[in-house]
């Protein structure tokens, strides 16, 4: 019974999102998609993030690196020719005469082979990088997380004939939609549930919980923290091509610290755990963003949404520092429970409740 | 229970304000909207907000000598707090949210990048305050344009101002974390070399460094030291650059661009700044400046209560009116009228110079200021417009070419 609500409520919500990307395509409005295209990739950022740092712990503050690596991997690949040759003349003969650009009819099947090669070779890095950094916690892999960071942003900056060091990177054909971004956004939010509710997944949260108690009891802690560490730098990567080619422009300084904290604070907001808390986080901030920028251009006051979403965070810190979620999911049960009973038809999150 | 309300009700209302914001938009029809994208909140603030506030006191003025083809201007301003994602969404809402004739705005590539060319492929003009990199009109498209010179241009100048002045040895140093400090010492370095000088020894520091005794030992380590020094800076590096290298017992010239033009550099260095020498666009004198410059002085202080922060303020100022120029000649709110309104621009006389944009070129022709630091004062030392100036393409082979420079 519970299953069956379960499945239904999935259903129902992504019956919801069909017909909401559809008319919001429909209605042509560039701005209105453009705020659902950045909402759904940091989604995908903030859903990638929590399988390594909420699942596992290891408090990753370097994510964003990978996505830099995602972005100019995939850029490369799918740069026109006659662009390369204007903006990238130092290229490597092979890679100067790559141009992915292959179609399927009016399907760009280059972008998803740039995407894919991108992602694979991000997850080939973060195995490399993983190997030494999962073997330590708490403070400290933040912090070489952090070093890896600045690591990627200097290469980026010195690699001059591959990425034109630290000038933008323009002409970037926009290949990323509406579609491109939630086919994507489905595809990681299924991958990290599966791997949330496999014994696999329930590994991370032990070991997460007490280590030594984990080990003791036999559980590997090595593989399941350079897995989840993987596979997000996998999703990751990925949400820096779609960035690349939908923004279409961008320099190292895109993917440093700015984006890598608010990042953090939607995942804290949301929940350190949770997938559903993962995409809520970042709804509700960027609704209270869009609304605050309003206010702004009303009241001139420039600058008081930051000062609004430090406070917000510092309030989930205070009153519930596991986010809104916690490490709990949505349960569409429960919800249908509640509307049965008639007792909480007011309140479409029952998670909430204590 | 009541908090968990409260908080309900705080979220409606947010919620309500997004929504609501969008039925009033456009409650006036007879205005000529103008969209003025700067980062008012960001990294780039300091240069943007002058810039911001440069263009609002363009857009009072007009509106207050009766406008623009009978019409009010209505300046529609969103901060896009020097993040891409959001500067391309606000480009957006300029498009089509506000319906905005045209846009102002910006001073830094990144910027004019990232909302360019989807202001483009709605085909309505763009003219940037501030962003300096020549290379800017090939990457967004015809409907751009910029009210500054080229970073090629102040580059060759400052190369020839040293190299006349100076000596012909030079040191560089360039922060290699930014587009315009990147190309800034790279048309400084082509220019320099090509008129016979040497640089002794080239250096970089990242982009967020605070300290810079690495590159102090260095450069204290050469036998001889060079004539004068060329540090490539952003405004937050420059103050602390020159006060550690002074610290350091370097007192040669140091000579730098656009970015020095920031308050910060005396309240920073002090007096160290002395003998430090700087490309701009204009000088922010009440007492030296030009009539136009002390006009703008007088109205930028009665307005906002203190003097202009630097050149941008002015650029930002003489970017709105330049468009506003271009609408009174085209007689309509057309965009391709206004683009070539825009273009047969000649000797508009604007607070940092007279702009004409010649020979179908988006970068105006301007005589570049270069700054001396006088006992934290701001000093003309000359107006100057450079013989040859460096290729705008670092990439290109060809050699650097004359090119006719308007007269100053």
């Amino acid at each position: 019974m519970a299953g069956r609500a379960q499945r239904n409520g999935t259903l129902i919500v992504l019956g919801a999102l069909l017909i909401f990307l559809i008319s919001l395509s429909l209605s042509g409005s560039n701005f209105w998609q453009s705020i659902v295209i950045n909402l759904g990739m940091y989604i995908i950022l903030v859903v990638s993030l929590n399988l390594s740092n909420g699942f596992t712990g290891v408090f990753s503050l370097g994510h964003i690196g990978f996505m830099a690596l995602g972005a100019y991997i995939s850029a490369i690949l799918s740069l026109p020719l006659s662009q390369k040759a204007l903006y990238l003349p130092h290229l490597p003969a092979w890679l100067a005469a790559t141009h992915l650009d292959m179609m399927i009819g009016s399907f760009p099947l280059g972008f998803l082979l740039a995407t894919l090669i991108a992602g694979l070779v991000v997850t080939g890095v973060a195995l490399v990088v993983g190997l030494v950094l999962m073997r330590l916690s708490g403070t400290f892999v933040s912090l070489a997380t952090l070093g890896f960071l600045v690591i990627v942003r200097i290469v980026l900056i010195n690699a001059n004939d591959f990425t034109r060091g630290s000038r933008t990177f323009s002409n970037v054909t926009q290949y990323t939609d509406l579609w491109w971004v939630y086919a994507w956004l489905l595809v990681a939010i299924y991958m990290v549930w599966r791997i949330k509710f496999s014994p696999y997944g329930r590994s991370m949260f032990a070991q997460r919980e007490d280590t030594v108690a984990a080990q003791s009891v036999g559980i590997v802690i090595m593989r399941p923290r350079l897995f989840a560490f993987a596979v997000s730098a996998f999703f990751t990567a990925v949400v820096g091509a779609l960035w690349a080619h939908y923004l279409t422009s961008f320099s190292p300084n895109a993917f440093y610290f700015d984006l890598a904290f608010s990042i953090i604070t939607m995942m804290v907001v949301g929940g350190m755990g949770s997938i559903t808390g993962s995409i809520i986080g970042p709804i509700l901030i960027t609704i209270i963003s869009e609304s605050m920028r309003r206010v702004e251009d009303l009241t001139q006051l420039y600058g008081i949404t930051q000062i609004v979403l430090a406070v917000l965070f510092i309030l989930v810190i205070i009153f519930r520092p596991g986010g809104l979620f916690g490490d709990r999911e949505i349960n569409f049960a429960a919800i249908w429970g509640r509307l049965r009973s008639g007792r909480g038809a007011g309140e479409p999150k029952p998670q909430n409740v204590e | 229970m009541k908090i968990r309300s409260t908080i309900l009700v705080l979220f409606t209302v947010l919620v309500a304000v997004l929504l609501s914001s969008f039925s009033m938009v456009s409650a006036q029809t007879d205005t000529i909207k103008i969209g003025l994208g700067f980062d008012l909140s960001g990294a780039e603030s300091s240069l943007d907000l002058p810039a911001s506030n440069g263009a609002m006191l363009a857009i009072k003025e007009i509106n207050a000598a009766g406008g623009v083809l009978g019409k009010q201007i209505e300046g529609v301003s969103h901060d896009t707090r020097y993040d891409m994602a959001l500067t391309a969404q606000v480009a957006h809402q300029f498009v089509e949210q506000d319906n905005v004739s045209a846009v102002v705005g910006f001073t830094d590539s990144d910027s004019v990048l990232a909302a360019g060319p989807i202001i483009q492929a709605a085909k309505i003009p763009f003219i940037t305050a501030g962003a300096t990199s020549p290379l800017l009109p090939s990457q967004v498209g015809d409907m751009f344009f910029m009210a500054c010179f080229g970073d090629n241009v102040q580059a060759s100048a400052s190369a020839e101002y040293a190299y006349k002045n100076f000596g012909h040895t030079a040191y560089l140093l360039l922060d290699q974390g930014v587009e315009y400090t990147t190309l800034l010492a790279g048309y400084f370095k082509t220019r320099f070399e090509q008129l016979g000088g040497t640089i002794v020894l080239e250096d970089t520091y990242a982009d967020d460094a605070t300290d810079f005794s690495t590159q102090i030992t260095k450069l204290r380590a050469l036998s001889t030291q060079p004539d004068f020094y060329f540090v490539s800076a952003m405004p937050y590096n420059v103050g602390p650059a020159v006060l550690q290298m002074r610290q350091a017992g370097i007192d040669g010239p140091i000579i730098g661009g656009d970015g020095y033009d920031t308050p910060d550099i005396v309240s920073v260095a002090g007096d160290s700044a002395n003998n430090v020498y700087f490309t701009t666009h204009a000088l922010m004198d009440p007492d030296n400046g030009t009539d136009p410059i002390k006009k703008f002085f007088a109205a930028y202080s009665a307005e906002y209560g203190h003097a202009p922060e630097n050149a941008f303020a002015a650029l930002g100022y003489d970017s709105m009116n330049l468009l506003a120029d271009a609408i009174k000649r085209a007689g309509s709110t057309d965009a391709t009228a206004i683009q070539q309104a825009l273009l047969q621009t000649s000797d508009f006389p604007g607070v940092t110079g007279s702009i004409t944009f010649a020979n179908g070129s988006h970068i105006p022709q301007k005589a570049v200021t270069i700054i001396k630091i006088v006992d934290q004062k701001f000093t003309l030392a000359q107006e100057l417009v450079p013989e040859i100036v460096a290729p705008a393409n670092p990439e290109s082979t060809e050699t650097p070419t004359a090119e006719a420079t308007a007269s100053s």
